[in-house]
């Protein structure tokens, strides 16, 4: 069992998404960083998409009531356990009665903290995913907050180790962020897209406060709508990682929450740049960069094949429930 | 139709250009023929006014190739069974601090009060997609006479049951939520059941009664 002692800036149970429903709205709410997700449960061997706490900001601290493995992935910060020194893309011991502390995000944004063992807790539309909006799924639908506790099933040991540095991405600004074209392209001045996206002199822009789980607006030089062409669409099915051009020509980079829209489409982040968007943090700079379907299809690929070669924590011994 | 690629993971099945019952019907026909299909390579599939877009996993498929299946398929789309449509009466509570947008309805259309309620009661809507947030129906097409803008600014948050308009549609949020629709009233029915499949009350092409209590 764990019990949260601060949940940090904001702290949620999240898993690979909740999928199949988008028809009637449902999005599919995962880990904004997928590949840290799936790395934190192979450092603990469990299933790749399986849950684990998504946090961000510094502070966050919890304690332990069980011996389990546990590891930090994404972000890179400086934590302690008690008082021995942690750093992400490892795993640990931890003992009964410890404290893990995270004293400073140092590179990136949002962390996962996963554990060897199941959570007990509800699937809600077949997924242990927060939607915080609609205040389902998760721990009671909601962030998690101090005093919280979680019991763990199935908890077993797994041998510590620590990622190799190759296999840990960089996430410090300026981030580039690879697209595609997107539906609405043409809605767009071949200037402000070359501007936007082109291959010379990018546009900067800045991640906005107004930055949440839902999406990612920036601010910057506006995009210019061609003569003629309509400030909004009649309302479409989403893709996650879409940029959004509402009227006054400022983009928003669209997360998971939504699955409709209504706003001009010139561009969409290819998936192998996904993981990153869970790092954009206010004040950052971005720039655009546009790319053919077939290099982002091999760059994803490659990305893929890259993930695979971490191999699952290893099972050693049983420990049962407790 | 006019199929194209979207990300690296989206079909597009576009059927026409504007919100429309004969392109509604197209839409609806080749969502429940592609769910029919029951295809393990379609991931989720997002019905609207005027297209499909169909999500796919790259694991298990390529754009090409399923989009070369589903043209072979294609035949079998009058065959498929499309479900009735039901209909669904939602009581509303119109005005005061329920339907707080109404005076500017008022202004800005120039009808009374009672005349809004009146219209917009009269109609028996269509729900032309799902979604945006869990179980929002896009309800149209609204009469000509209640049109009114966005706001610009949308608001950070309006209460569950809040019933809005907008250009030519109308619909209901089932959960408090940020909202840039014109609110008119507010229902108490139950839109969205997480704990129950289909979660949903309302699917693509169910039919929708407002009534003023």
């Amino acid at each position: 069992m764990i019990e949260i002692v601060h949940p940090g800036i904001m702290s949620l149970v999240i898993n690979g998404g909740r999928h199949g429903h988008r028809e009637v709205g449902v999005p599919s709410s995962p880990a904004l960083d997928s590949y840290a997700l799936n790395t934190v449960n192979r450092l603990t061997g469990n299933e790749d998409h399986a849950p684990a706490i998504e946090v961000f900001g510094e502070k966050f601290s919890l304690r332990f009531s069980a011996d389990v493995c546990c590891a930090i992935t994404g972000a890179r910060v400086r934590a302690r356990l008690e008082n021995r020194p942690l750093c992400s893309w490892m795993s640990f011991e931890a003992r009964s009665g410890e404290l893990l502390t995270v004293d400073e995000v140092m590179e990136g944004f949002r962390y996962y903290v996963g554990f060897s063992g199941t959570p007990v807790l509800e699937k809600v539309i077949e997924s242990y995913s927060t939607n915080l909006e609609c205040r389902f799924g998760g721990y009671r639908g909601r962030a998690l907050q101090k005093g919280d506790r979680i019991d763990f099933e199935n908890i077993r040991m797994v041998d510590v180790r620590r990622i190799q540095e190759e296999f840990i991405p960089g996430m410090n600004q300026p981030h580039t962020l690879r697209v595609l074209k997107g539906p609405e392209i043409d809605y767009f001045t071949a200037d402000s897209l070359d501007g936007f996206m082109g291959d010379k002199t990018r546009m900067v822009f800045t991640v906005s406060t107004k930055a949440n789980r839902t999406g990612i607006r920036l601010e910057g030089n506006p995009l210019i709508f061609r003569k003629g062409a309509d400030e909004s669409i009649i309302s479409e099915g989403l893709l996650p990682g879409t940029i959004q051009v509402p009227a006054d020509g400022l983009p928003i980079i669209q997360l998971h929450e939504r699955t409709i829209g209504g706003y001009a489409r010139p561009a969409v982040i290819a998936k192998v740049d996904h993981d990153l968007l869970a790092h954009l943090k206010p004040g950052d700079s971005v720039t655009f960069k546009m790319i053919g379907l077939e290099e982002a299809e091999s760059l994803y690929d490659r990305k893929m094949e890259i993930a695979a070669l971490i191999k699952n924590g290893h099972r050693r011994q049983q420990c049962g429930n407790l | 139709m006019n199929i194209s690629r979207y990300g690296e993971e989206g079909i597009r099945i576009v059927f026409g250009e504007e919100i429309d019952f004969d392109i509604h019907e197209k839409v609806r026909r080749y969502y429940f023929f592609l769910k029919s299909l029951q295809l393990k390579e379609i991931t989720d599939i997002i019905p609207s006014f005027r297209s499909c877009l169909v999500i796919f996993d790259r694991k298990r498929t390529s754009f090409d190739t399923l989009t070369a299946s589903l043209r072979e398929k294609e035949f079998f789309i009058s065959h498929v069974n499309i479900p009735e449509p039901k209909t669904c009466d939602v009581p509303v509570e119109y005005g005061g601090e329920s339907g707080f947008d109404i005076a500017f309805v008022a202004s800005h259309t120039g009808l009374s009060e009672d005349e809004i309620v009146e219209i917009h009661t009269s109609i028996i809507y269509t729900v032309f997609a799902v979604g945006f947030m869990p179980g929002f129906p896009y309800l149209g097409i609204l009469d000509q006479r209640l049109y009114v803008p966005r706001l610009e600014t949308p608001r950070v948050k309006v209460p569950k049951g809040s019933v809005g308009l907008a250009q030519l549609q109308t619909g209901i949020y089932p959960f408090d939520s940020p909202a840039g629709w014109r609110i008119i009233g507010r229902t108490s029915k139950k839109l969205f059941d997480y704990n129950k499949e289909p979660y949903s009350i309302f699917q693509i092409g169910d039919k929708v009664r407002f009534k003023s209590v």
